[in-house]
């Protein structure tokens, strides 16, 4: 227990403002580095997508790097290179995120280009053509990959209403049909500072930081307030399977999800525990060194029934899925791992971890926390990222809660989601070619 | 950076960064064992000897060493490249001395139990065959068989022939392990919220019993120049999108060329807005999602590849596209503007990469292993910014011909050309 309590503890407190036109910022001191992480989180991602438009929140994104009137395309992009900036974005289920790391002194370059392009973007039909290829191509890619496959049909089984059933990337069919007009307006409508968290950590005193973020954002105006979509998922009475047979993949795949909470539920602490006591805390293929204690590991590695395994949580604003993944030995059946797979997570619903094994996964878990707040760019990411979740309201807050989760209350929480009533099974059949 | 260094006395280089305010430590240890150091015609065994390493050790099975490491909540890998085999890891660096400890148990002595050898090997073949229908793989596959003459320790991926890997026996990994694990060439580097007294005192600790076997053996491997274009499309079933590598054999990290190279790299390929070709493939054209150039750096001729993931329709332009923006380099039809953001970027890049305990140890570790010089963190961006148009033109005409190239793609059919 000795080494329990000498966990270092991540006390980050934000300093936060809510400016005029509604957008909430806060900042963190990150003071190891001269450099400066600012991210930009809308509340727009596939949950805001109808059937005929899926796809529509990320291939905006990547239109939002296509210029606006006053840094036309390329010029911002050449700049933020020859600052050796990091700087992207994503799309997820619930959210589109932008971000640049870049030396401190060109925090108000990165700040300029983001308070922008939130209102200014332009947009263009030419573009619009030249990236639908772009999108296109990045679509085949994810679909050369069997566990991207089999997981897109395991999302769209395991919702019936919630629009987390369209995934975030959209068909390529519908892709091919988006319009120039439709992108534009999917924009205006949710690229607003109070439709928008901004984030920043870096090396400067968090009050001046966001006073340089106020300057360039407060000139923006708000828009008409979105509604967020409200699709409830209904409950689910049976579990559900599907297959997926393809030649594009050699060995076997098995994805079993549970529905599991939201984010902002009372028991995400202890399902991100879970998901390190089943999967560990760091994934990695057979060059991975740590996380091998995991349950899963040992009950499908360790006997030579699968090749890698991986159970996850992750933080979403609805009820969504804990997946437990195995990628099978050649010649193993898939009855045989989702039998070893449901016995482990029975196990874990049955009886509560020992003293020496939850040590193992609170110290994982706890560590892993401080290896991302260690790093700029990560600490700015996951504080937004429990804002924009509603996991917490702070990188601390957060820290404690992980801290607080007993071995009980892991048995208590893989009982409560590992249901057949909440359960899909999916299956990778690799075929002859 | 405050960088300390210490050699322990079985030639183990540590050096060590520490950064106040952290709460955690980032650990490379690189050791020379990588593909340049693997027995002639059994591509594979080093890495299967590495993950073997992970699979217990004489004092401690493979769950005893798995628990302890995943006690002190820290994360590690091993990984074999072209130069090294590099055991990656973070912890608390309140846990640094019994993270270094584990490292060191795994490293000294492994107990390669038959066993766990077969273990790691099914999970080896399993994964070769699953790369057999993997595009990206077979693309590199591909491309490393084109361009490498047989022998050569390039021509195989780090993962291996499966033939060896099916062959390969206990007693060869122990064989091999006896002659490339050994601490003289290794560097351990450690950077983050540790004291570098502490970090000494806790690697003499864990690597006393560390020794050097006998001499190296002196290696020789002649030349790689290709004579003409080579080309070679391999069709992987059910795939919707075709994978794509260009390349030619590098220069080794010693040339003293070699950082010329690395800014021809990035006025070429390297980067999506910084480069000539990313810009043009990807941005204005539109062709791929993907497309970025890497430049190895080893003892050898380490790959210096152009990647790309393309639709089957657009291959041939996005390639003849590279081709042609090679070309104007090779013309001398490039800008000092296009060399200032090269230059740019990479020195950036060195500014933002301190913002992780890693990324520190990782500025470091290629000085330290290549024995680049103590002053070498603050003379690198000094030689970046001194390379020359006329030197980035000769680097490209001497390494990068646009006619004597290698070009695997790996994916669906390819629509009939012209």
């Amino acid at each position: 227990m000795a080494r329990l309590l000498c966990i270092p503890v991540v006390t980050d407190a934000p300093a936060s403002r809510r400016l005029d036109n509604g957008l909430l910022m806060h900042a963190l001191e990150a003071r190891h580095a001269p450099v400066v992480s600012l991210w930009v989180w809308y509340q727009v991602g596939g949950r805001n997508e109808v059937p005929g438009t899926t796809g529509m929140s990320h291939f905006l994104e990547h239109m939002l790097f296509k210029g606006t009137p006053k840094h036309p395309k390329g010029d911002l992009d050449k700049l933020l290179a020859r600052y050796g900036a990091l700087w992207n974005a994503f799309t997820s289920e619930d959210v589109t995120c932008y971000f640049e790391t870049v030396p401190a002194e060109r925090y108000p370059v990165a700040l300029d280009l983001e308070a922008d392009r939130m209102r200014n973007a332009l947009i263009t039909a030419e573009e619009t053509e030249a990236e639908r290829n772009v999108i296109v191509s990045e679509r085949e890619g994810l679909e050369n990959d069997p566990s991207f496959l089999l997981g897109e049909q395991l999302q769209a089984v395991a919702f019936s209403r919630h629009p987390y059933a369209q995934g975030v990337i959209g068909s390529k069919e519908e892709i091919k049909l988006m319009t120039r007009d439709g992108l534009y307006a999917h924009y205006r409508r949710h690229y607003a500072p109070n439709n928008a968290y901004f984030i920043v950590a870096g090396d400067a005193p968090a009050e001046e930081l966001l006073d340089r973020a106020a300057n360039a954002f407060g000139p923006l105006d708000a828009e008409v307030p979105i509604e967020q979509p409200k699709a409830p998922e209904p409950p689910q009475y049976g579990e559900k399977r599907v297959i997926v047979r393809r030649a594009g993949g050699a060995l076997p795949i098995i994805q079993i999800g549970h529905k599991a909470p939201r984010a902002s539920d009372p028991r995400s602490a202890a399902l991100s525990a879970l998901a390190v006591a089943l999967g560990g805390a760091t994934a990695g293929g057979g060059e991975a060194a740590s996380g091998r204690s995991a349950r899963l590991y040992r009950a499908l590695v360790d006997t030579g029934l699968a090749t890698t395994v991986d159970a996850s949580y992750q933080l979403m604003k609805d009820p969504y899925l804990f997946v437990a993944e195995a990628h099978l030995r050649p010649g193993v059946t898939h009855d045989r791992v989702e039998r070893v797979i449901l016995e482990e997570l029975e196990k874990m619903a049955r009886s509560a971890l020992s003293d020496e094994e939850f040590g193992r996964v609170r110290r994982q878990m706890l560590s892993a926390s401080a290896f991302m707040t260690d790093t700029v760019t990560w600490r700015a990411f996951r504080f937004g990222q429990l804002l924009a979740t509603g996991a917490a309201s702070s990188l601390g807050e957060w820290y404690e809660r992980l801290a607080a989760v007993t071995a009980e209350d892991v048995r208590a929480v893989a009982e409560s989601v590992f249901q057949e009533k909440g359960r899909v099974v999916g299956w990778f059949v690799p075929e002859q070619s | 950076m405050d960088i300390r260094r210490h050699r322990l006395q079985n030639g183990l280089r540590v050096a060590v960064v520490p950064i106040p305010g952290l709460l955690s430590a980032a650990v490379l240890l690189a050791i020379e064992a990588g593909q340049w150091f693997e027995p002639i015609g059994r591509p594979g065994v080093a890495r299967l000897c590495s993950l073997a390493m992970l699979r217990g050790t004489t004092t401690r099975d493979a769950k005893t060493w798995a628990d302890a490491l995943d006690a002190i909540g820290a994360a590690a890998r091993l990984d074999v490249g072209a130069h090294a085999a590099t055991f990656s890891a973070q912890s608390l660096g309140s846990d640094l001395d019994a993270l270094l400890e584990l490292m060191a148990d795994a490293v000294i002595n492994p107990a390669f139990a038959d066993k766990e050898v077969e273990l790691v090997r099914q999970q080896t073949v399993a994964q070769i065959e699953e790369d057999a229908r993997n595009t990206r793989a077979v693309a590199e596959r591909t491309w490393r068989e084109l361009v490498y003459p047989k022998g050569h320790p390039f021509r195989a991926r780090p993962i291996g022939d499966l033939d060896v890997v099916r062959a390969a026996t206990a007693e060869q990994l122990r064989d091999h392990h006896r002659r490339a694990i050994r601490p003289d060439g290794a560097v351990l580097v450690v950077a983050g919220g540790v004291e570098a007294q502490q970090v000494f005192d806790a690697s003499a600790n864990a690597f006393a019993t560390w020794r050097s076997g006998a001499a190296r053996e002196a290696r020789t491997i002649p030349e790689v120049r290709l004579a003409t274009a080579l080309r070679k499309i391999e069709v992987v079933p059910d795939k919707t999108q075709s994978d794509v590598v260009l390349g030619w054999p590098g220069l080794p990290r010693t040339d003293p060329r070699f950082v010329a190279a690395r800014v021809t790299n990035m006025v070429f390929a390297a980067d999506t807005f910084a480069s000539r070709a990313g810009h043009v493939v990807r941005d204005e054209l539109g062709l791929a999602y993907y497309v970025f150039s890497t430049l190895g750096g080893s003892r050898g001729q380490s790959p210096w590849v152009v990647r790309m993931g393309v639709n089957p329709i657009n291959v041939e332009r996005a390639v003849s596209t590279t081709l042609d923006e090679l070309r104007k380099i090779v013309e001398g039809k490039v800008s000092e503007d296009d060399l200032e953001l090269a230059q740019d970027k990479l020195v950036g890049e060195l500014d933002v990469a301190r913002e992780s305990p890693a990324g520190v140890a990782s500025l470091l570790l290629e000085g330290e292993v290549f024995e680049l010089g103590p002053d070498y963190a603050e003379r690198y961006p000094r030689e970046l910014r001194a390379v020359t148009l006329d030197q980035v033109v000769e680097i490209a005409r001497t390494f990068l011909p646009p006619e004597k190239h290698g070009l695997a793609i790996a994916g669906p059919p390819l629509p009939e050309r012209d």
